[in-house]
């Protein structure tokens, strides 16, 4: 499973989101990669996953990819929540 | 034996790309990494930092089509923006030693956060890079390019004086933080801190806390603005296209050779291809450092939460945008107008050309704009944008003409902001002071 964290230049705070879905994806044991970018970059990729905010996830609407919304990128509980949702779905 | 260490220093240390490379691959090893992602990380670094100089040498190129030109649109004598490195160069040169100051400035940020109450580690990658950068440009210029210099004594200078600042810089910052995040669990740490820390000062002093910005509504449609290549080629567009119109509508034979390069087309079709190399540059270079970033701070987060569990991570700007969403825009215009203003101020008083840096702009006035939002609601908000544009349009002239002329203006010109502007002179003198270690 690829997912790609997103959020607007690309350079630290998708990193940081990035790092705390690879916990997260550790703690659920799935078998995904996990990549960070900004917005566009993101638009032109394939994932199955793309984990961004609330302003951002409106330009990926036409995504072939889920596109989940963390209002944090900090709070790893609710990371998990919607991994956990996308995965039961 | 000696010749073995002789083939390091010149085809490990001595080769920043290959260095790179190996301390990620340690570092990717330490954190128990398997094999897929051992290879791939390493190489993703490594050609990471291979494309930033790629991206330099596209803006190098766009600046030097922008500085002449306004140069002239002010009549100015022309701006030299010769004799200097070149980003590309200086990193080919140095950009190992830049990578090492990082990797130990990282691991004395870790020891203090552990044996001081500074309990602060920083992670913003990507900032840590450009602060030691420009840094090391300002020492070398001053040291002189010449000059033999002797690395290890530099980068241990440099760690310790970077360790020192991504340790400290977090808590100066932190008493906002508190404010701003409503806990004390994360810490800001980026370049903006000053502008920052300035903007809630200053807004304490002279805004209105009772109106809060958040409770103003702000026009939406403005989706276009959240892509910055979409923001640099407008701006950089704009200001290419109307220098090109006022130099060609001008007489003078400097005018007349800028035209010129345009060959038989447009000229000011011409110039705002430029605009466009520019921010394509820009973009290049950003991709290069996602890249490498991406590989250095998941290993050096690994290693500090295994020695500072406590610590609070020092995080890039944004992270405080969503606590005052209209604060951070309303920094924003507080910033663009005063940077159109300094752009003409500094021309027609100092001669300087100022290149308004769109992304510093944006990060460093929206992160004033929540800060000043905290002690002094809208007023204070704007108010901290027109600090941050004052500090980056003056910053700028000041590090660009007299700080690190000869190594890398260039870089200084789009990637230089409110933190190196404001402590460059003291890492100035505190590279005069120390020079007899490196030379």
């Amino acid at each position: 499973m690829k997912i790609i964290a997103v959020c607007g230049l690309g350079q630290g705070t998708s990193l940081i989101l990035r790092m705390n879905v690879e916990d997260v994806v550790r703690e659920l044991n799935l078998d995904a990669d996990v990549d960070h970018m900004d917005v566009s970059s993101a638009a032109g990729q394939r994932a199955d996953v793309i984990i961004t905010s609330p302003q951002l996830a409106p330009l990926l609407a036409g995504h072939k990819a889920r596109v989940l919304v963390v209002s944090s990128f900090l709070n790893k509980a609710e990371i998990k929540k919607v991994m956990q949702e996308y995965m039961q779905s | 034996m000696f010749a073995f260490a002789q083939w390091l220093a010149n085809n490990i240390f001595g080769q920043p790309a290959i260095l790179i490379g190996f301390i990620v691959l340690v570092g990717l090893l330490v954190q128990k990494k398997n094999s897929n992602q051992v290879i791939s990380g390493t190489l993703k670094a490594i050609v990471g930092f291979l494309i930033i100089n790629i991206g330099a040498g596209a803006i190098v190129n766009a600046l030097n089509v922008f500085q002449p030109m306004w140069a002239e649109v002010f009549g100015l004598q022309q701006q030299s923006l010769t004799n200097f490195m070149g980003f590309d160069k200086f990193n080919s040169q140095y950009g190992g030693a830049v990578a090492l100051i990082m990797t130990f400035g990282f691991l004395i940020n870790v020891l203090l956060a552990r044996f001081t109450p500074f309990k602060y580690i920083y992670l913003t990658g990507h900032m840590m890079f450009w602060t030691t950068a420009i840094f090391v440009g300002i020492v070398l210029d001053s040291v002189g390019a010449t000059a033999t210099v002797n690395s290890w004594a530099l980068i241990a200078f440099f760690s310790v004086l970077m360790g020192l600042y991504w340790t400290l810089q977090p808590a100066l910052t932190q008493r906002y933080m508190r404010r701003i995040t409503d806990s004390d669990e994360i810490a800001l740490g980026h370049t903006a801190a000053s502008v920052a820390f300035l903007a809630a000062v200053v807004g304490g002093v002279v805004g209105n806390k009772e109106q809060d910005s958040e409770s103003l509504k702000l026009p939406k449609g403005l989706d276009f603005l959240k892509d910055s290549n979409v923001v640099i080629s407008l701006l950089m567009g704009l200001l290419y296209m109307i220098g090109a119109v006022i130099v060609g509508a001008k007489d003078t034979p400097a005018a007349q050779a800028l035209v010129k390069q345009a060959g038989s087309n447009s000229f000011v079709l011409y110039a705002l291809l430029q605009a466009f190399n520019f921010a394509a540059g820009i973009a290049v270079v950003l991709f290069g450092v996602r890249l490498l970033i991406g590989e250095i701070v998941p290993a050096f987060r690994g290693i500090a939460t295994k020695i500072v569990p406590n610590a609070r991570p020092a995080l890039d700007c944004p992270v405080v945008f969503p606590y005052a969403p209209t604060a951070s825009i309303l920094g924003f215009l507080g910033a663009f107008v005063a940077a159109l203003v300094w752009l003409i101020v500094l021309g027609k008083t100092v001669g300087y050309v100022f290149v308004p840096t769109m992304i510093v702009l944006f990060f460093h006035a929206a992160t004033a704009g929540v800060f000043g939002n905290a002690t002094g609601g809208a007023r204070g908000a704007f108010i901290g944008g027109i600090i941050t544009a004052t500090v980056v349009a003056w910053g700028q002239w000041l590090m660009v003409t007299a700080l690190l002329q000869s190594t890398i203006p260039d870089t200084a010109m789009w990637a230089g902001d409110s933190d190196m502007f404001i402590l460059g002179p003291v890492v100035k003198l505190l590279g005069n002071l120390f020079k007899f270690l490196f030379v």
